[in-house]
């Protein structure tokens, strides 16, 4: 079942306290979770509920809150200027309000004690009404929402978090690059995804199981892609449909230092060692079959979204891509690209190379005060867009020749750095 | 319709790319012709290759390339004043609805499914979303006009779509919609769609979180397709604008420099100069006797220089004034630019050891080449509002506290 619409064992869960801020927390099992310093409760509370809800926390156990709406305000004839903030004192002294918490006053007690309290409170409009409310309910309630981990609400998560970790990646820019290589269910796709898995985890999710995603990394050992951790997704989802390399071990001329060596049977002197040898077995056979997997190439459409130098990128990977395959490469600059672009522009087998920028707005929408958002974000990056296309009209096969030698520096490449020439364009026969 | 296949076959839908501004469908038939002016295409030529692949015109020297369709070439393809929808509205809302392998979707109004079909040149969302939930999703969509609907039905089914895609003539609005708890994503594009919210509800599941989306051009619209989603008690009303900012990029030379310009213009007046005063002599010359410096336009002189020396009148003497001049402009050439100020910017290894600015050097050296960006002139300023709300399931009646902060203050 894809569309896992509870909170399992094990989850990674997004919550959203009452300030705005949003944090991760695991829910294991009869575990006890912390919600930063809101307070904590036990997780099996958690375990099964839908995503969307808010919650208390009263004593370890969750207690599940109505749903609040936009309040409706009535504007009042009261204006501003008759306030002076200036002389506005706290009435309830830090002290006190230690007190109260303690005493285990409910929050809406102490916000009531200190709107009693507060001097020029009936004269402010009721809109500065409402906003001191929401602040002070903020500060002492002990309440968050969780949320469902769409690619969307992960996204923003990690892009407010760090987005850095993600290279600016934005949930619109994201978004885009997905609609620009035509992610679907049942495609193939090659992806180099150093945002810490974020653009992996997006094609995963619109594959929803179905198809082949390989990604190139440049790490030995299989990649971390935390992000891929917080989507949830059912193991097989990711396993059945997610291959890697790196590399090194993508390019066509790689030996392995660790292929296994056969050793006749009455040599193997301990069931240890059988078990140790059966394991690099199993390990070289799948790399072995990844590295086909690449090299069979027809692949739909390649993501970009790396600190190496794009064009480098291409040439290694443009091999494997079919005719009218389109190549998406991200960056939260602007200069790489653009020298990308004249570069692709200038290369045979490149057709109609775009650079574009994503801009986004978001407006607080509530009655008599919409407008954009005071804060907004200043980039998602940029994105470059090419299409692979067949520069020979009588190329009728792909199917790429494994050669045992290095070619010769006779192709043009769009990466005068890279050692060894892409030799690998489809030519007529 | 739009084939997975690696060869182009008769029937396929493809794309021709002829410019970057000129896209043009076509489907596969043998025995027709494409005309453009890049050239004459055979049906029957394209029958066999590659999706991708350039291919010569039959008469002269035109080429196209022929593509596979995705909706953002097809968007491309389109004629620019029917395109409501552009590609970063369908890619946001399909991302913000969670739109995906295996969605339930529900869709209403003028820019829906049809167009492509039709060729009315709309519809790129819905068929982005048919394409995005794969065999297991499915799609179901209002028309409210009947011819429409009967011919894009005729449509679906001729291209073995019908089991992924219902389509319905109905006003939504007045009438709602056909499924009730079903949709995971719900999308009006509609003059009124608060008229169509409470509709709306019902279709959308209840066992878990589902999404809305209004796509509205005015601000107005928004307001009142808030209010009636609060007031149906939806959550986390949310309201975006995106677009995308295309760039133009030319490669160019080096931006030239103040040394540069500097210098030709010290060249130039100097070069006046040397012109005026080889017309000031060439005018004395030609009077030397009379006593007017002004005079001796055309006139043969008997050159003074024939024989022995004459003393220096009041004009040799401004000319020999003005000549020192030119020579020392001359010689000022040569000095270090520097020394009027110091190098801020200009980098220090640029000046030679003899004082001169690298760029002065005569141009046979390769000019370097840079590479300049800027956001075309003419951009999409404003598409549409899209206002997004979830619709959270029903609470469970155990376990819901008291809201004690709700009381009146």
């Amino acid at each position: 079942m894809l569309n896992l619409p509870k909170i399992q064992p094990g989850h990674n869960v997004l919550v959203r306290q009452p300030n705005g801020d949003v944090r991760s927390i695991k829910v294991d099992r009869d575990s006890i979770v912390t919600v930063g310093r809101l307070g904590s409760f036990y997780a099996n509370e958690l375990i099964g509920q839908p995503y969307g809800f808010s919650y208390e926390m009263v004593n370890k156990q969750l207690k599940i809150l109505p749903v609040r709406t936009l309040e409706e305000v009535e504007d009042t004839d009261a204006t501003n200027e008759l306030i002076n903030d200036g002389e506005f004192v706290q009435p309830l002294t830090l002290d006190e309000i230690q007190t109260l918490k303690q005493s285990g006053v409910h929050a809406s007690e102490i916000i009531k004690r200190q709107i009693e309290q507060h001097a020029n409170y009936s004269l402010k409009t009721e809109y500065s009404k409402d906003k001191y409310k929401k602040r002070k309910e903020a500060k002492y309630s002990k309440s968050f929402i969780t949320i469902e981990p769409t690619m969307h609400n992960v996204c923003d998560y990690w892009f407010n978090k760090d987005q850095n970790r993600i290279r600016d990646i934005r949930p619109d820019t994201l978004s885009q690059m997905l609609a620009m290589a035509n992610v679907l269910p049942g495609g193939r796709y090659l992806a180099v995804d150093d945002a810490s898995g974020l653009v992996a985890a997006a094609i995963l999710e619109r594959m929803g199981g179905s198809g082949t995603l390989l990604t190139v990394c440049d790490t030995d050992s299989p990649p971390a892609y935390p992000v891929v951790a917080n989507m949830n997704f059912p193991t097989e989802m990711v396993q059945s449909v997610l291959k890697s390399l790196n590399w090194a071990t993508s390019e066509q001329h790689y030996v392995s230092v660790h292929a296994p060596v056969e050793i006749p049977a009455d040599e193997i002197r301990s069931d240890r060692q059988k078990t140790r040898l059966r394991k690099r077995k199993v390990a070289h056979e799948l790399l072995e079959n990844t590295r086909e997997e690449l090299f069979a190439g027809e692949f739909e459409a390649l993501m970009v979204a790396s600190q190496y130098e794009p064009s480098g990128i291409i040439d290694r990977l443009v091999p494997y891509l079919a005719g009218s395959a389109s190549i998406v490469v991200h960056s939260p600059h602007s200069q790489p690209l653009v020298d990308l672009q004249n570069k692709l522009r200038n290369a045979p087998g490149f057709l109609g190379p775009s650079l574009t920028e994503g801009w986004l707005r978001k407006y607080q929408v509530l009655p008599g005060r919409t407008h954009p958002t005071m804060n907004s974000s200043g980039s998602g990056g940029y994105i470059l867009h090419v299409i692979k296309v067949y520069d020979d009209p009588t190329a009728s096969s792909v199917i790429i020749s494994r050669s045992k030698k290095p070619k010769t520096d006779t192709e043009q490449t769009l990466d005068s750095s890279e050692a060894t020439p892409p030799s690998l364009r489809p030519s007529s026969p | 319709m739009w084939s997975k296949g690696r060869e182009i076959a008769a029937g396929d839908t493809v794309i021709l790319w002829l410019t970057r501004d000129a896209l043009q469908p076509l489907v596969i038939e043998p025995g027709k012709e494409f005309n453009s002016k890049f050239g004459s295409y055979r049906h029957a030529d394209l029958v066999g290759i590659p999706f991708g692949s350039k291919v010569g015109s039959r008469t002269g020297n035109g080429f196209i390339h022929v593509l596979r369709p995705t909706p953002e070439l097809w968007t491309m393809a389109l004629p620019h004043r029917t395109q409501i929808l552009y590609l970063a509205d369908i890619a946001f809302i399909t991302s913000y609805l969670n739109i995906k392998n295996g969605s339930q979707v529900v869709e209403a109004g003028k820019h829906i499914l049809t167009g492509p079909f039709l060729g009315t040149g709309s519809g790129s969302f819905s068929h982005s979303v048919m394409r995005s939930i794969g065999t297991s999703g499915h799609l179901w969509s209002y028309e409210f006009h009947e011819t429409r609907a009967n011919k894009a039905r005729f449509e679906f089914h001729r291209h073995g779509i019908s089991d992924r895609v219902t389509l319905t003539h109905r006003n939504v609005c007045k009438d709602g919609f056909t499924v009730t708890d079903t949709a995971d994503a719900l999308f009006l594009d509609l003059p009124a769609p608060w008229d169509a919210i409470e509709h709306a509800k019902k279709a959308l599941r209840k066992d878990r979180i589902a999404r809305i989306c209004c796509f509205s051009p005015c601000i107005e619209q928004v307001l009142r397709t808030v209010s009636a989603l609060n007031d149906s008690g939806f959550t986390d009303i949310t309201m975006y604008e995106t677009l995308l900012r295309p760039y133009d990029i030319q490669q160019t030379s080096s931006l030239p420099t103040i040394g540069e310009i500097s210098d030709k213009l010290k060249q130039s007046e100097i070069r006046r100069e040397e012109k005026r005063l080889k017309q000031i002599a060439s005018g004395h010359r030609g009077g030397s006797d009379s006593t007017s410096p002004a005079k001796g336009n055309g006139q043969k002189n008997v050159s003074a220089s024939a024989g022995g020396k004459r003393a220096k009148t009041e004009e040799e003497d401004i000319i020999d004034v003005e000549s020192q001049v030119i020579e020392d402009s001359q010689n000022f050439l040569t000095k270090d630019v520097s020394m009027d100020g110091g190098l801020l910017l200009v980098k220090a290894e640029e000046v030679l050891d003899d004082g001169n600015l690298k760029m002065e050097k005569p141009p046979l050296a390769q000019p370097m080449k840079i590479n300049l960006s800027k956001v075309m002139p003419e951009v999409r300023g404003h598409t549409s509002y899209l206002t997004f709300a979830c619709l959270l399931p029903p609470l469970p009646t155990i376990g819901v506290v008291e809201d004690e902060s709700l009381e009146q203050v």
